[in-house]
């Protein structure tokens, strides 16, 4: 004994309900195969559904007047037959999504060596910074060249460099600076970014501040703690008091960590402070960003600074650490310079540059008296800083240089 | 009616199986359309009307070396060519691909959707029966809807001219889905239409068995011998709706259809053998319960039959091409399935 | 006595055809104006007188019925190789073409095969009225269970055309008007079979591969001779077969020279050159330098006789995609 299920099937090319008019049969009653069970009215034309299998009518379901879908359950019929019911006829399958064409591995999918293979979009990569691929390695599918190949094949020179070790003079070999062989050279790779990226710079109109740093007790209080912490206190540079500096001082004046497009007509005050610490390679300026410098103590940025600027000079450093810095230092002072007018980076409104500490004549006490003194020059984008912010943004950081202990209180 | 003779109509065991076979057709149409009402099979078209224009044809003809090209009600009526043929056509109705493979030596062709179509094509067998000297004929059915199709016109010239052994015939039951003769040609009749292709044009009541079997051996023995081909028109009525979706109360005047279903073909045979004693209520019921049986068996068979899910990829070409293996692997990769099938 | 002979396309077509009449009697040939007539381009002279009246039919002006009827007959056993006079009036067949020639196989699950050469030229160039010029190879490629043919030299009509003919399955074989008289070349006099699938090198060269048939392969060949002086070396691929396609050849011209152009006569949105483009995407995404150029017709109806010779793809069109192709960063 068993039960067949019968369920209202698509009778019309389509149909989704239909509507039951009348039962021709009764829960107990015995019928015949293709007997005429039920009429239904559908939007085409009224029907009658004859019985798919003899036997005794179990139950029926929808009443009269009721509307049933396709697929709903009509009746249930007894059977004798010791054979299961016949499953139920199929429910519309949605249509399957077109099967995605076998990615083959087509002929000969073997690196042969002859000509490399990479996706269109780092052969342009490639090609901007002129590294030719027959020299990369693939380690893609079948050999291809990745973006992660490119970038290695450019930070390789030649023999594999070793670990750089933490550096505390980033100054490249003076031998090699503003060499350049007589001829024309194609515009390309870091320089032709740094050329693009100075083209938009220079639509930003800039207001400069200069000022100069009593830095004694900023040297006093790096020697002390280099004393204290000694020997990880070695790779504690100026330039972590800097970076402390002006991380305070642009969460004084959020409006110094911001970003301004006119276009869009937007400003957005960054709730980050990410400092971009320019360094000078082979190439040109490279700007990795120290993420979170207000929140990292003074060893911890000494540590950052360090690999940041070597990954940078070794051409390691990875892209995404270049990015979305919301302020700049330019610490020109590590190739003796003193006083300069740093430009922005564009989208910043901001960039603080310092020169080489000197012993200088200060005025000390209405006397003058010989004093290392720090440049300082901050450069702004008078579209939203005007020049009284820029001073007393410049004289904050001024503070907490001459008496870095003040850095000690919010 | 004609009285059973010894020479030209069928005699006494001919006409009796005849009714059978007409009495097996309706039956077969029957449960066809129950399966579909029942979301077993799919669109699918009464023979109602039709019994006897398909018994009478097929019983003028030899299965071993006619051919038939159907349209889509005859292969019901055609069981004289084939035990086969209703199994392939439950197959069919049920939308599995092998329903459209008649095996060797049925020499009936799978049904044509696309209406008249297989006009040129009766009349290019034809034309290679006679070239290759083989003595048969090929029989097209089409409906008076279908004759308006510029394939009918093309290829009933071209039959002309050729003197192809092909005998076109044109099943006018009134009715192309809802579209009345009286709008389908200005012709007195679909029979003149032959006049235009240079051969003669004979009109028979389509609703007589023994008319039709007479008709179609007539022009089968001109065709043998020669003399060229035939358009016969069968002129008969549309008893049931056009397929399983038509709804004919929204067009078919209810008194028409009453005096029609009054010629019912298995009514007039019926009549006719009783009146000559060849015929009882036990012939009948064991005509039906046999017919019945044999329908039952090809559903079981059909809905036993599996169909492979990539079933789709096979028989497009005698090998398939590169991209095709190729899109097939892809296909059984991506459902999970092993894959496999023909060629 | 020589096994080769200098012969026209035309000549190549009508020898094949001769051949394979005398080797299978199955063979019939029918179409308007092929009998007594020999063809309007005498593509079928000869074989009247040859073959009889039986084997080589006029039928009436019907394109429909030329193309029905070759299904039927192919169902009866023999070899139907029906001409449809200019590729454009196949629209007037296309329902038996795409609805029934190229799915009998299909329908009948293999009961019945449908071994049919359906030959009709088409290519502009040669002033003819409307519709007798359009390219359509890619509508037809479209349809499965067609093979599409189309041969660029004499002795590829040959051994293309004897391919055909033997082939289980529906061709269309598609003859270039342009081509008839003007390719000429050096054709095998014994048997010569040209394997579908298998495309043919033309010219040698690494810069860049240029993918071509029928009349356009001819045109190529003189682009790249052009472009060779000034230093660029362009690989002249004939495709001969777009169903089935060498997509091997394809693959290796781009891994090989890292640069594309496909050129076609055909009307440029849809045409087969996408497809092409759409399989090197596939196949051979990682060895392209720059985007695979597309030289085609434009995207109006073939147009009237003083519009048409700058309407086709030509020598400068051609080379000039050459060089910016090469020539592109």
């Amino acid at each position: 004994m068993s039960t067949y299920e019968f369920r209202l099937p698509d009778v019309g090319e389509g149909l989704e309900e239909a509507e039951i008019i009348e039962w021709l049969v009764a829960p107990g009653d015995s019928i015949r195969r293709d007997q005429p069970m039920v009429e239904i009215l559908t939007d085409k034309s009224q029907t009658e559904l004859p019985a798919p299998t003899a036997g005794v009518v179990a139950a029926i379901h929808p009443e009269v007047g009721e509307i049933a879908k396709v697929g709903d359950l009509l009746i249930e019929i007894a059977t004798d037959s010791d054979q299961p019911a016949p499953p139920a006829p199929p429910a519309p399958t949605a249509v399957p999504a077109e099967p995605q064409p076998a990615s083959a591995p087509g002929p000969a999918a073997a690196s042969s060596g002859v000509r490399p293979k990479a996706s269109p979009a780092v052969r342009r990569r490639a090609r901007e910074a002129g590294v030719d691929l027959s020299t990369v390695t693939g380690t893609g599918p079948g050999g291809r060249i990745t973006d992660q190949d490119l970038v290695a094949a450019r930070s390789a020179p030649g023999p594999v460099a070793g670990r750089a070790t933490i550096s505390t003079t980033p100054a490249p070999s003076t031998d090699a600076v503003g060499q350049m062989p007589i001829g024309e050279h194609p515009l390309r790779g870091i320089r032709r970014v740094t050329a693009r990226a100075m083209e938009n710079s220079w639509s930003i109109p800039h207001i400069h501040g200069m000022d100069e740093i009593d830095a004694t007790n900023l040297l006093a209080g790096r020697a002390k703690i280099k004393e204290l912490l000694r020997p990880a206190g070695d790779g504690l540079t100026p330039l972590a008091f800097l970076v402390t500096a002006v991380a305070r001082a642009l969460r004084r004046f959020p409006i110094m960590n911001a970003s301004i497009d006119t276009e869009a007509g937007s400003i957005t005050v960054h709730d980050r402070v990410d400092i971009g610490i320019a360094v000078a390679s082979d190439d040109g300026l490279i700007v990795p960003v120290i993420r979170d410098a207000d929140r990292r103590d003074l060893m911890d940025l000494a540590t950052e600074i360090s690999r940041l600027s070597a990954a940078a000079r070794s051409r390691t450093i990875d892209v995404g650490e270049l990015r979305n810095g919301t302020c700049t230092i330019s610490n020109y002072g590590s190739l003796g310079g003193r006083f300069a007018t740093p430009i922005i980076r564009s989208p910043e409104v901001a960039i603080v540059g310092f020169g080489a500490i000197r012993q200088r004549p200060f005025v000390v006490d209405g006397a003058v008296a010989a004093r290392p003194t720090l440049p300082i020059a901050t450069g702004a984008d008078h579209r939203l800083i005007d020049g009284d912010v820029l001073t007393a943004f410049q004289e904050h950081i001024a503070g907490l240089l001459t008496h870095p202990v003040s850095l000690m209180v919010a | 009616m004609a009285e059973p003779t010894t020479s030209g109509g069928p005699g006494a065991d001919q006409l009796r199986q005849m009714m059978r076979e007409m009495i097996a057709a309706r039956v077969f149409s029957d449960r066809a359309f129950n399966l579909q009402r029942q979301g077993r099979a799919g669109t699918n078209a009464p023979v109602d009307g039709n019994e006897a224009v398909i018994v009478g044809t097929s019983h003028g003809l030899d299965p071993i070396k006619d051919w038939v090209l159907p349209q889509y009600r005859e292969l019901v009526g055609l069981q004289r060519f084939g035990d086969e043929v209703i199994d392939r056509y439950t197959l069919y109705v049920m939308g599995h691909p092998g329903g459209g493979h008649l095996p060797e030596p049925i020499r009936v062709w799978p049904p044509q959707i696309s209406l008249a179509a297989q006009i040129p094509h009766a009349v290019g067998l034809a034309w290679g029966m006679k070239l290759r000297g083989e003595d048969g004929v090929a029989v097209v059915f089409f409906g008076d809807g279908a004759s308006s199709e510029g394939d009918f016109y093309e290829a009933g010239n071209f039959a002309g001219v050729l003197d192809a052994p092909v005998i076109l015939l044109c099943v006018n039951n009134g009715w192309a889905i809802s579209t009345p003769t009286s709008r389908q040609t200005a012709a007195t009749s679909f029979a003149d239409k032959a006049m235009a292709f240079g051969f003669p044009g004979v009109q028979v009541d389509g609703t007589d068995a023994v008319a039709m079997h007479e008709a179609v051996s007539a022009a089968r023995e001109r065709a043998v011998a020669g003399d060229g081909p035939t358009l016969i028109e069968a002129v008969t009525y549309r008893l049931a709706p056009h397929t399983t979706a038509d709804d004919p109360t929204r067009y078919v005047p209810e008194d028409v259809l009453a005096e029609w279903r009054e010629r019912d073909p298995l009514l007039t045979m019926r009549r006719q053998l009783e009146a000559l004693d060849l015929w009882s209520d036990t012939d009948h019921e064991a005509a039906q319960a046999d017919a019945d049986e044999r329908m039952e068996l090809a559903v079981q068979r059909a809905e036993a039959t599996p169909t492979p899910p990539d079933g789709f990829f096979d028989h497009v070409y005698s090998e398939p091409t590169a991209r095709m293996q190729r899109q097939r692997e892809g296909f059984n990769e991506h459902y999970g399935l092993t894959g496999g099938g023909a060629s | 006595m020589s096994d080769t002979q200098t012969m026209t396309m035309l000549e190549a077509i009508n020898h094949t055809l001769h051949r394979e009449m005398a080797r299978d009697e199955r063979v019939v040939v029918f179409g308007e104006d092929v009998g007594h007539n020999g063809g309007v381009f005498r593509a079928t002279e000869g074989l009247y007188a040859s073959f009889g009246e039986h084997r080589v039919v006029d039928t009436p002006l019907a394109e429909g019925v030329i193309a029905g009827a070759a299904v039927g007959l192919a169902a009866a056993g023999m070899v139907p190789v029906p001409e449809i006079q200019f590729l454009g009036f196949s629209y007037q067949a296309f329902h038996q073409v795409a609805g029934q020639i190229a799915r009998l196989r299909y329908r009948s699950q293999g009961r019945f095969e449908a071994p049919i050469t359906l030959r009709s030229p088409f290519g502009g160039g040669v002033r003819t009225p409307e519709l007798h010029s359009d390219s359509l190879e890619a509508q037809l490629a479209n349809i499965p269970g067609l093979k599409i043919v189309l041969p660029a030299s004499a002795a590829d009509a040959k051994g293309l055309l004897a391919t055909s003919i033997r082939d289980p399955d529906p061709v269309m074989f598609l003859e270039p008007l342009r081509g008839y008289r003007a390719i000429r070349d050096e054709v095998p006099l014994g048997e010569h079979l040209v394997p579908f699938g298998q495309a043919r090198r033309v010219t040698d060269g690494d810069d860049v591969v240029v993918f071509a048939w029928s009349y356009m392969v001819d045109v190529c060949r003189r682009a790249a001779q052009e472009v060779a002086a000034e230093g660029i070396g362009a690989r002249v691929i004939d495709l001969r077969t777009l169903v089935p396609l060498d997509l091997e050849a394809i693959v290796q011209g781009v891994e090989d020279c890292g640069r594309a152009v496909v050129v076609q006569e055909a009307v440029e949105t849809n045409g087969f050159a996408s497809e092409i483009i759409a399989l090197i995407n596939d196949h051979a995404l990682w060895s392209l330098e720059a985007p695979v150029a597309r030289v085609s017709g434009y995207d109006a109806p073939y147009p009237v006789g003083q519009l048409e010779d700058r309407y086709v793809p030509d020598q400068g069109r051609i080379a000039a995609a050459i060089r910016a192709t090469v020539a592109s960063p």
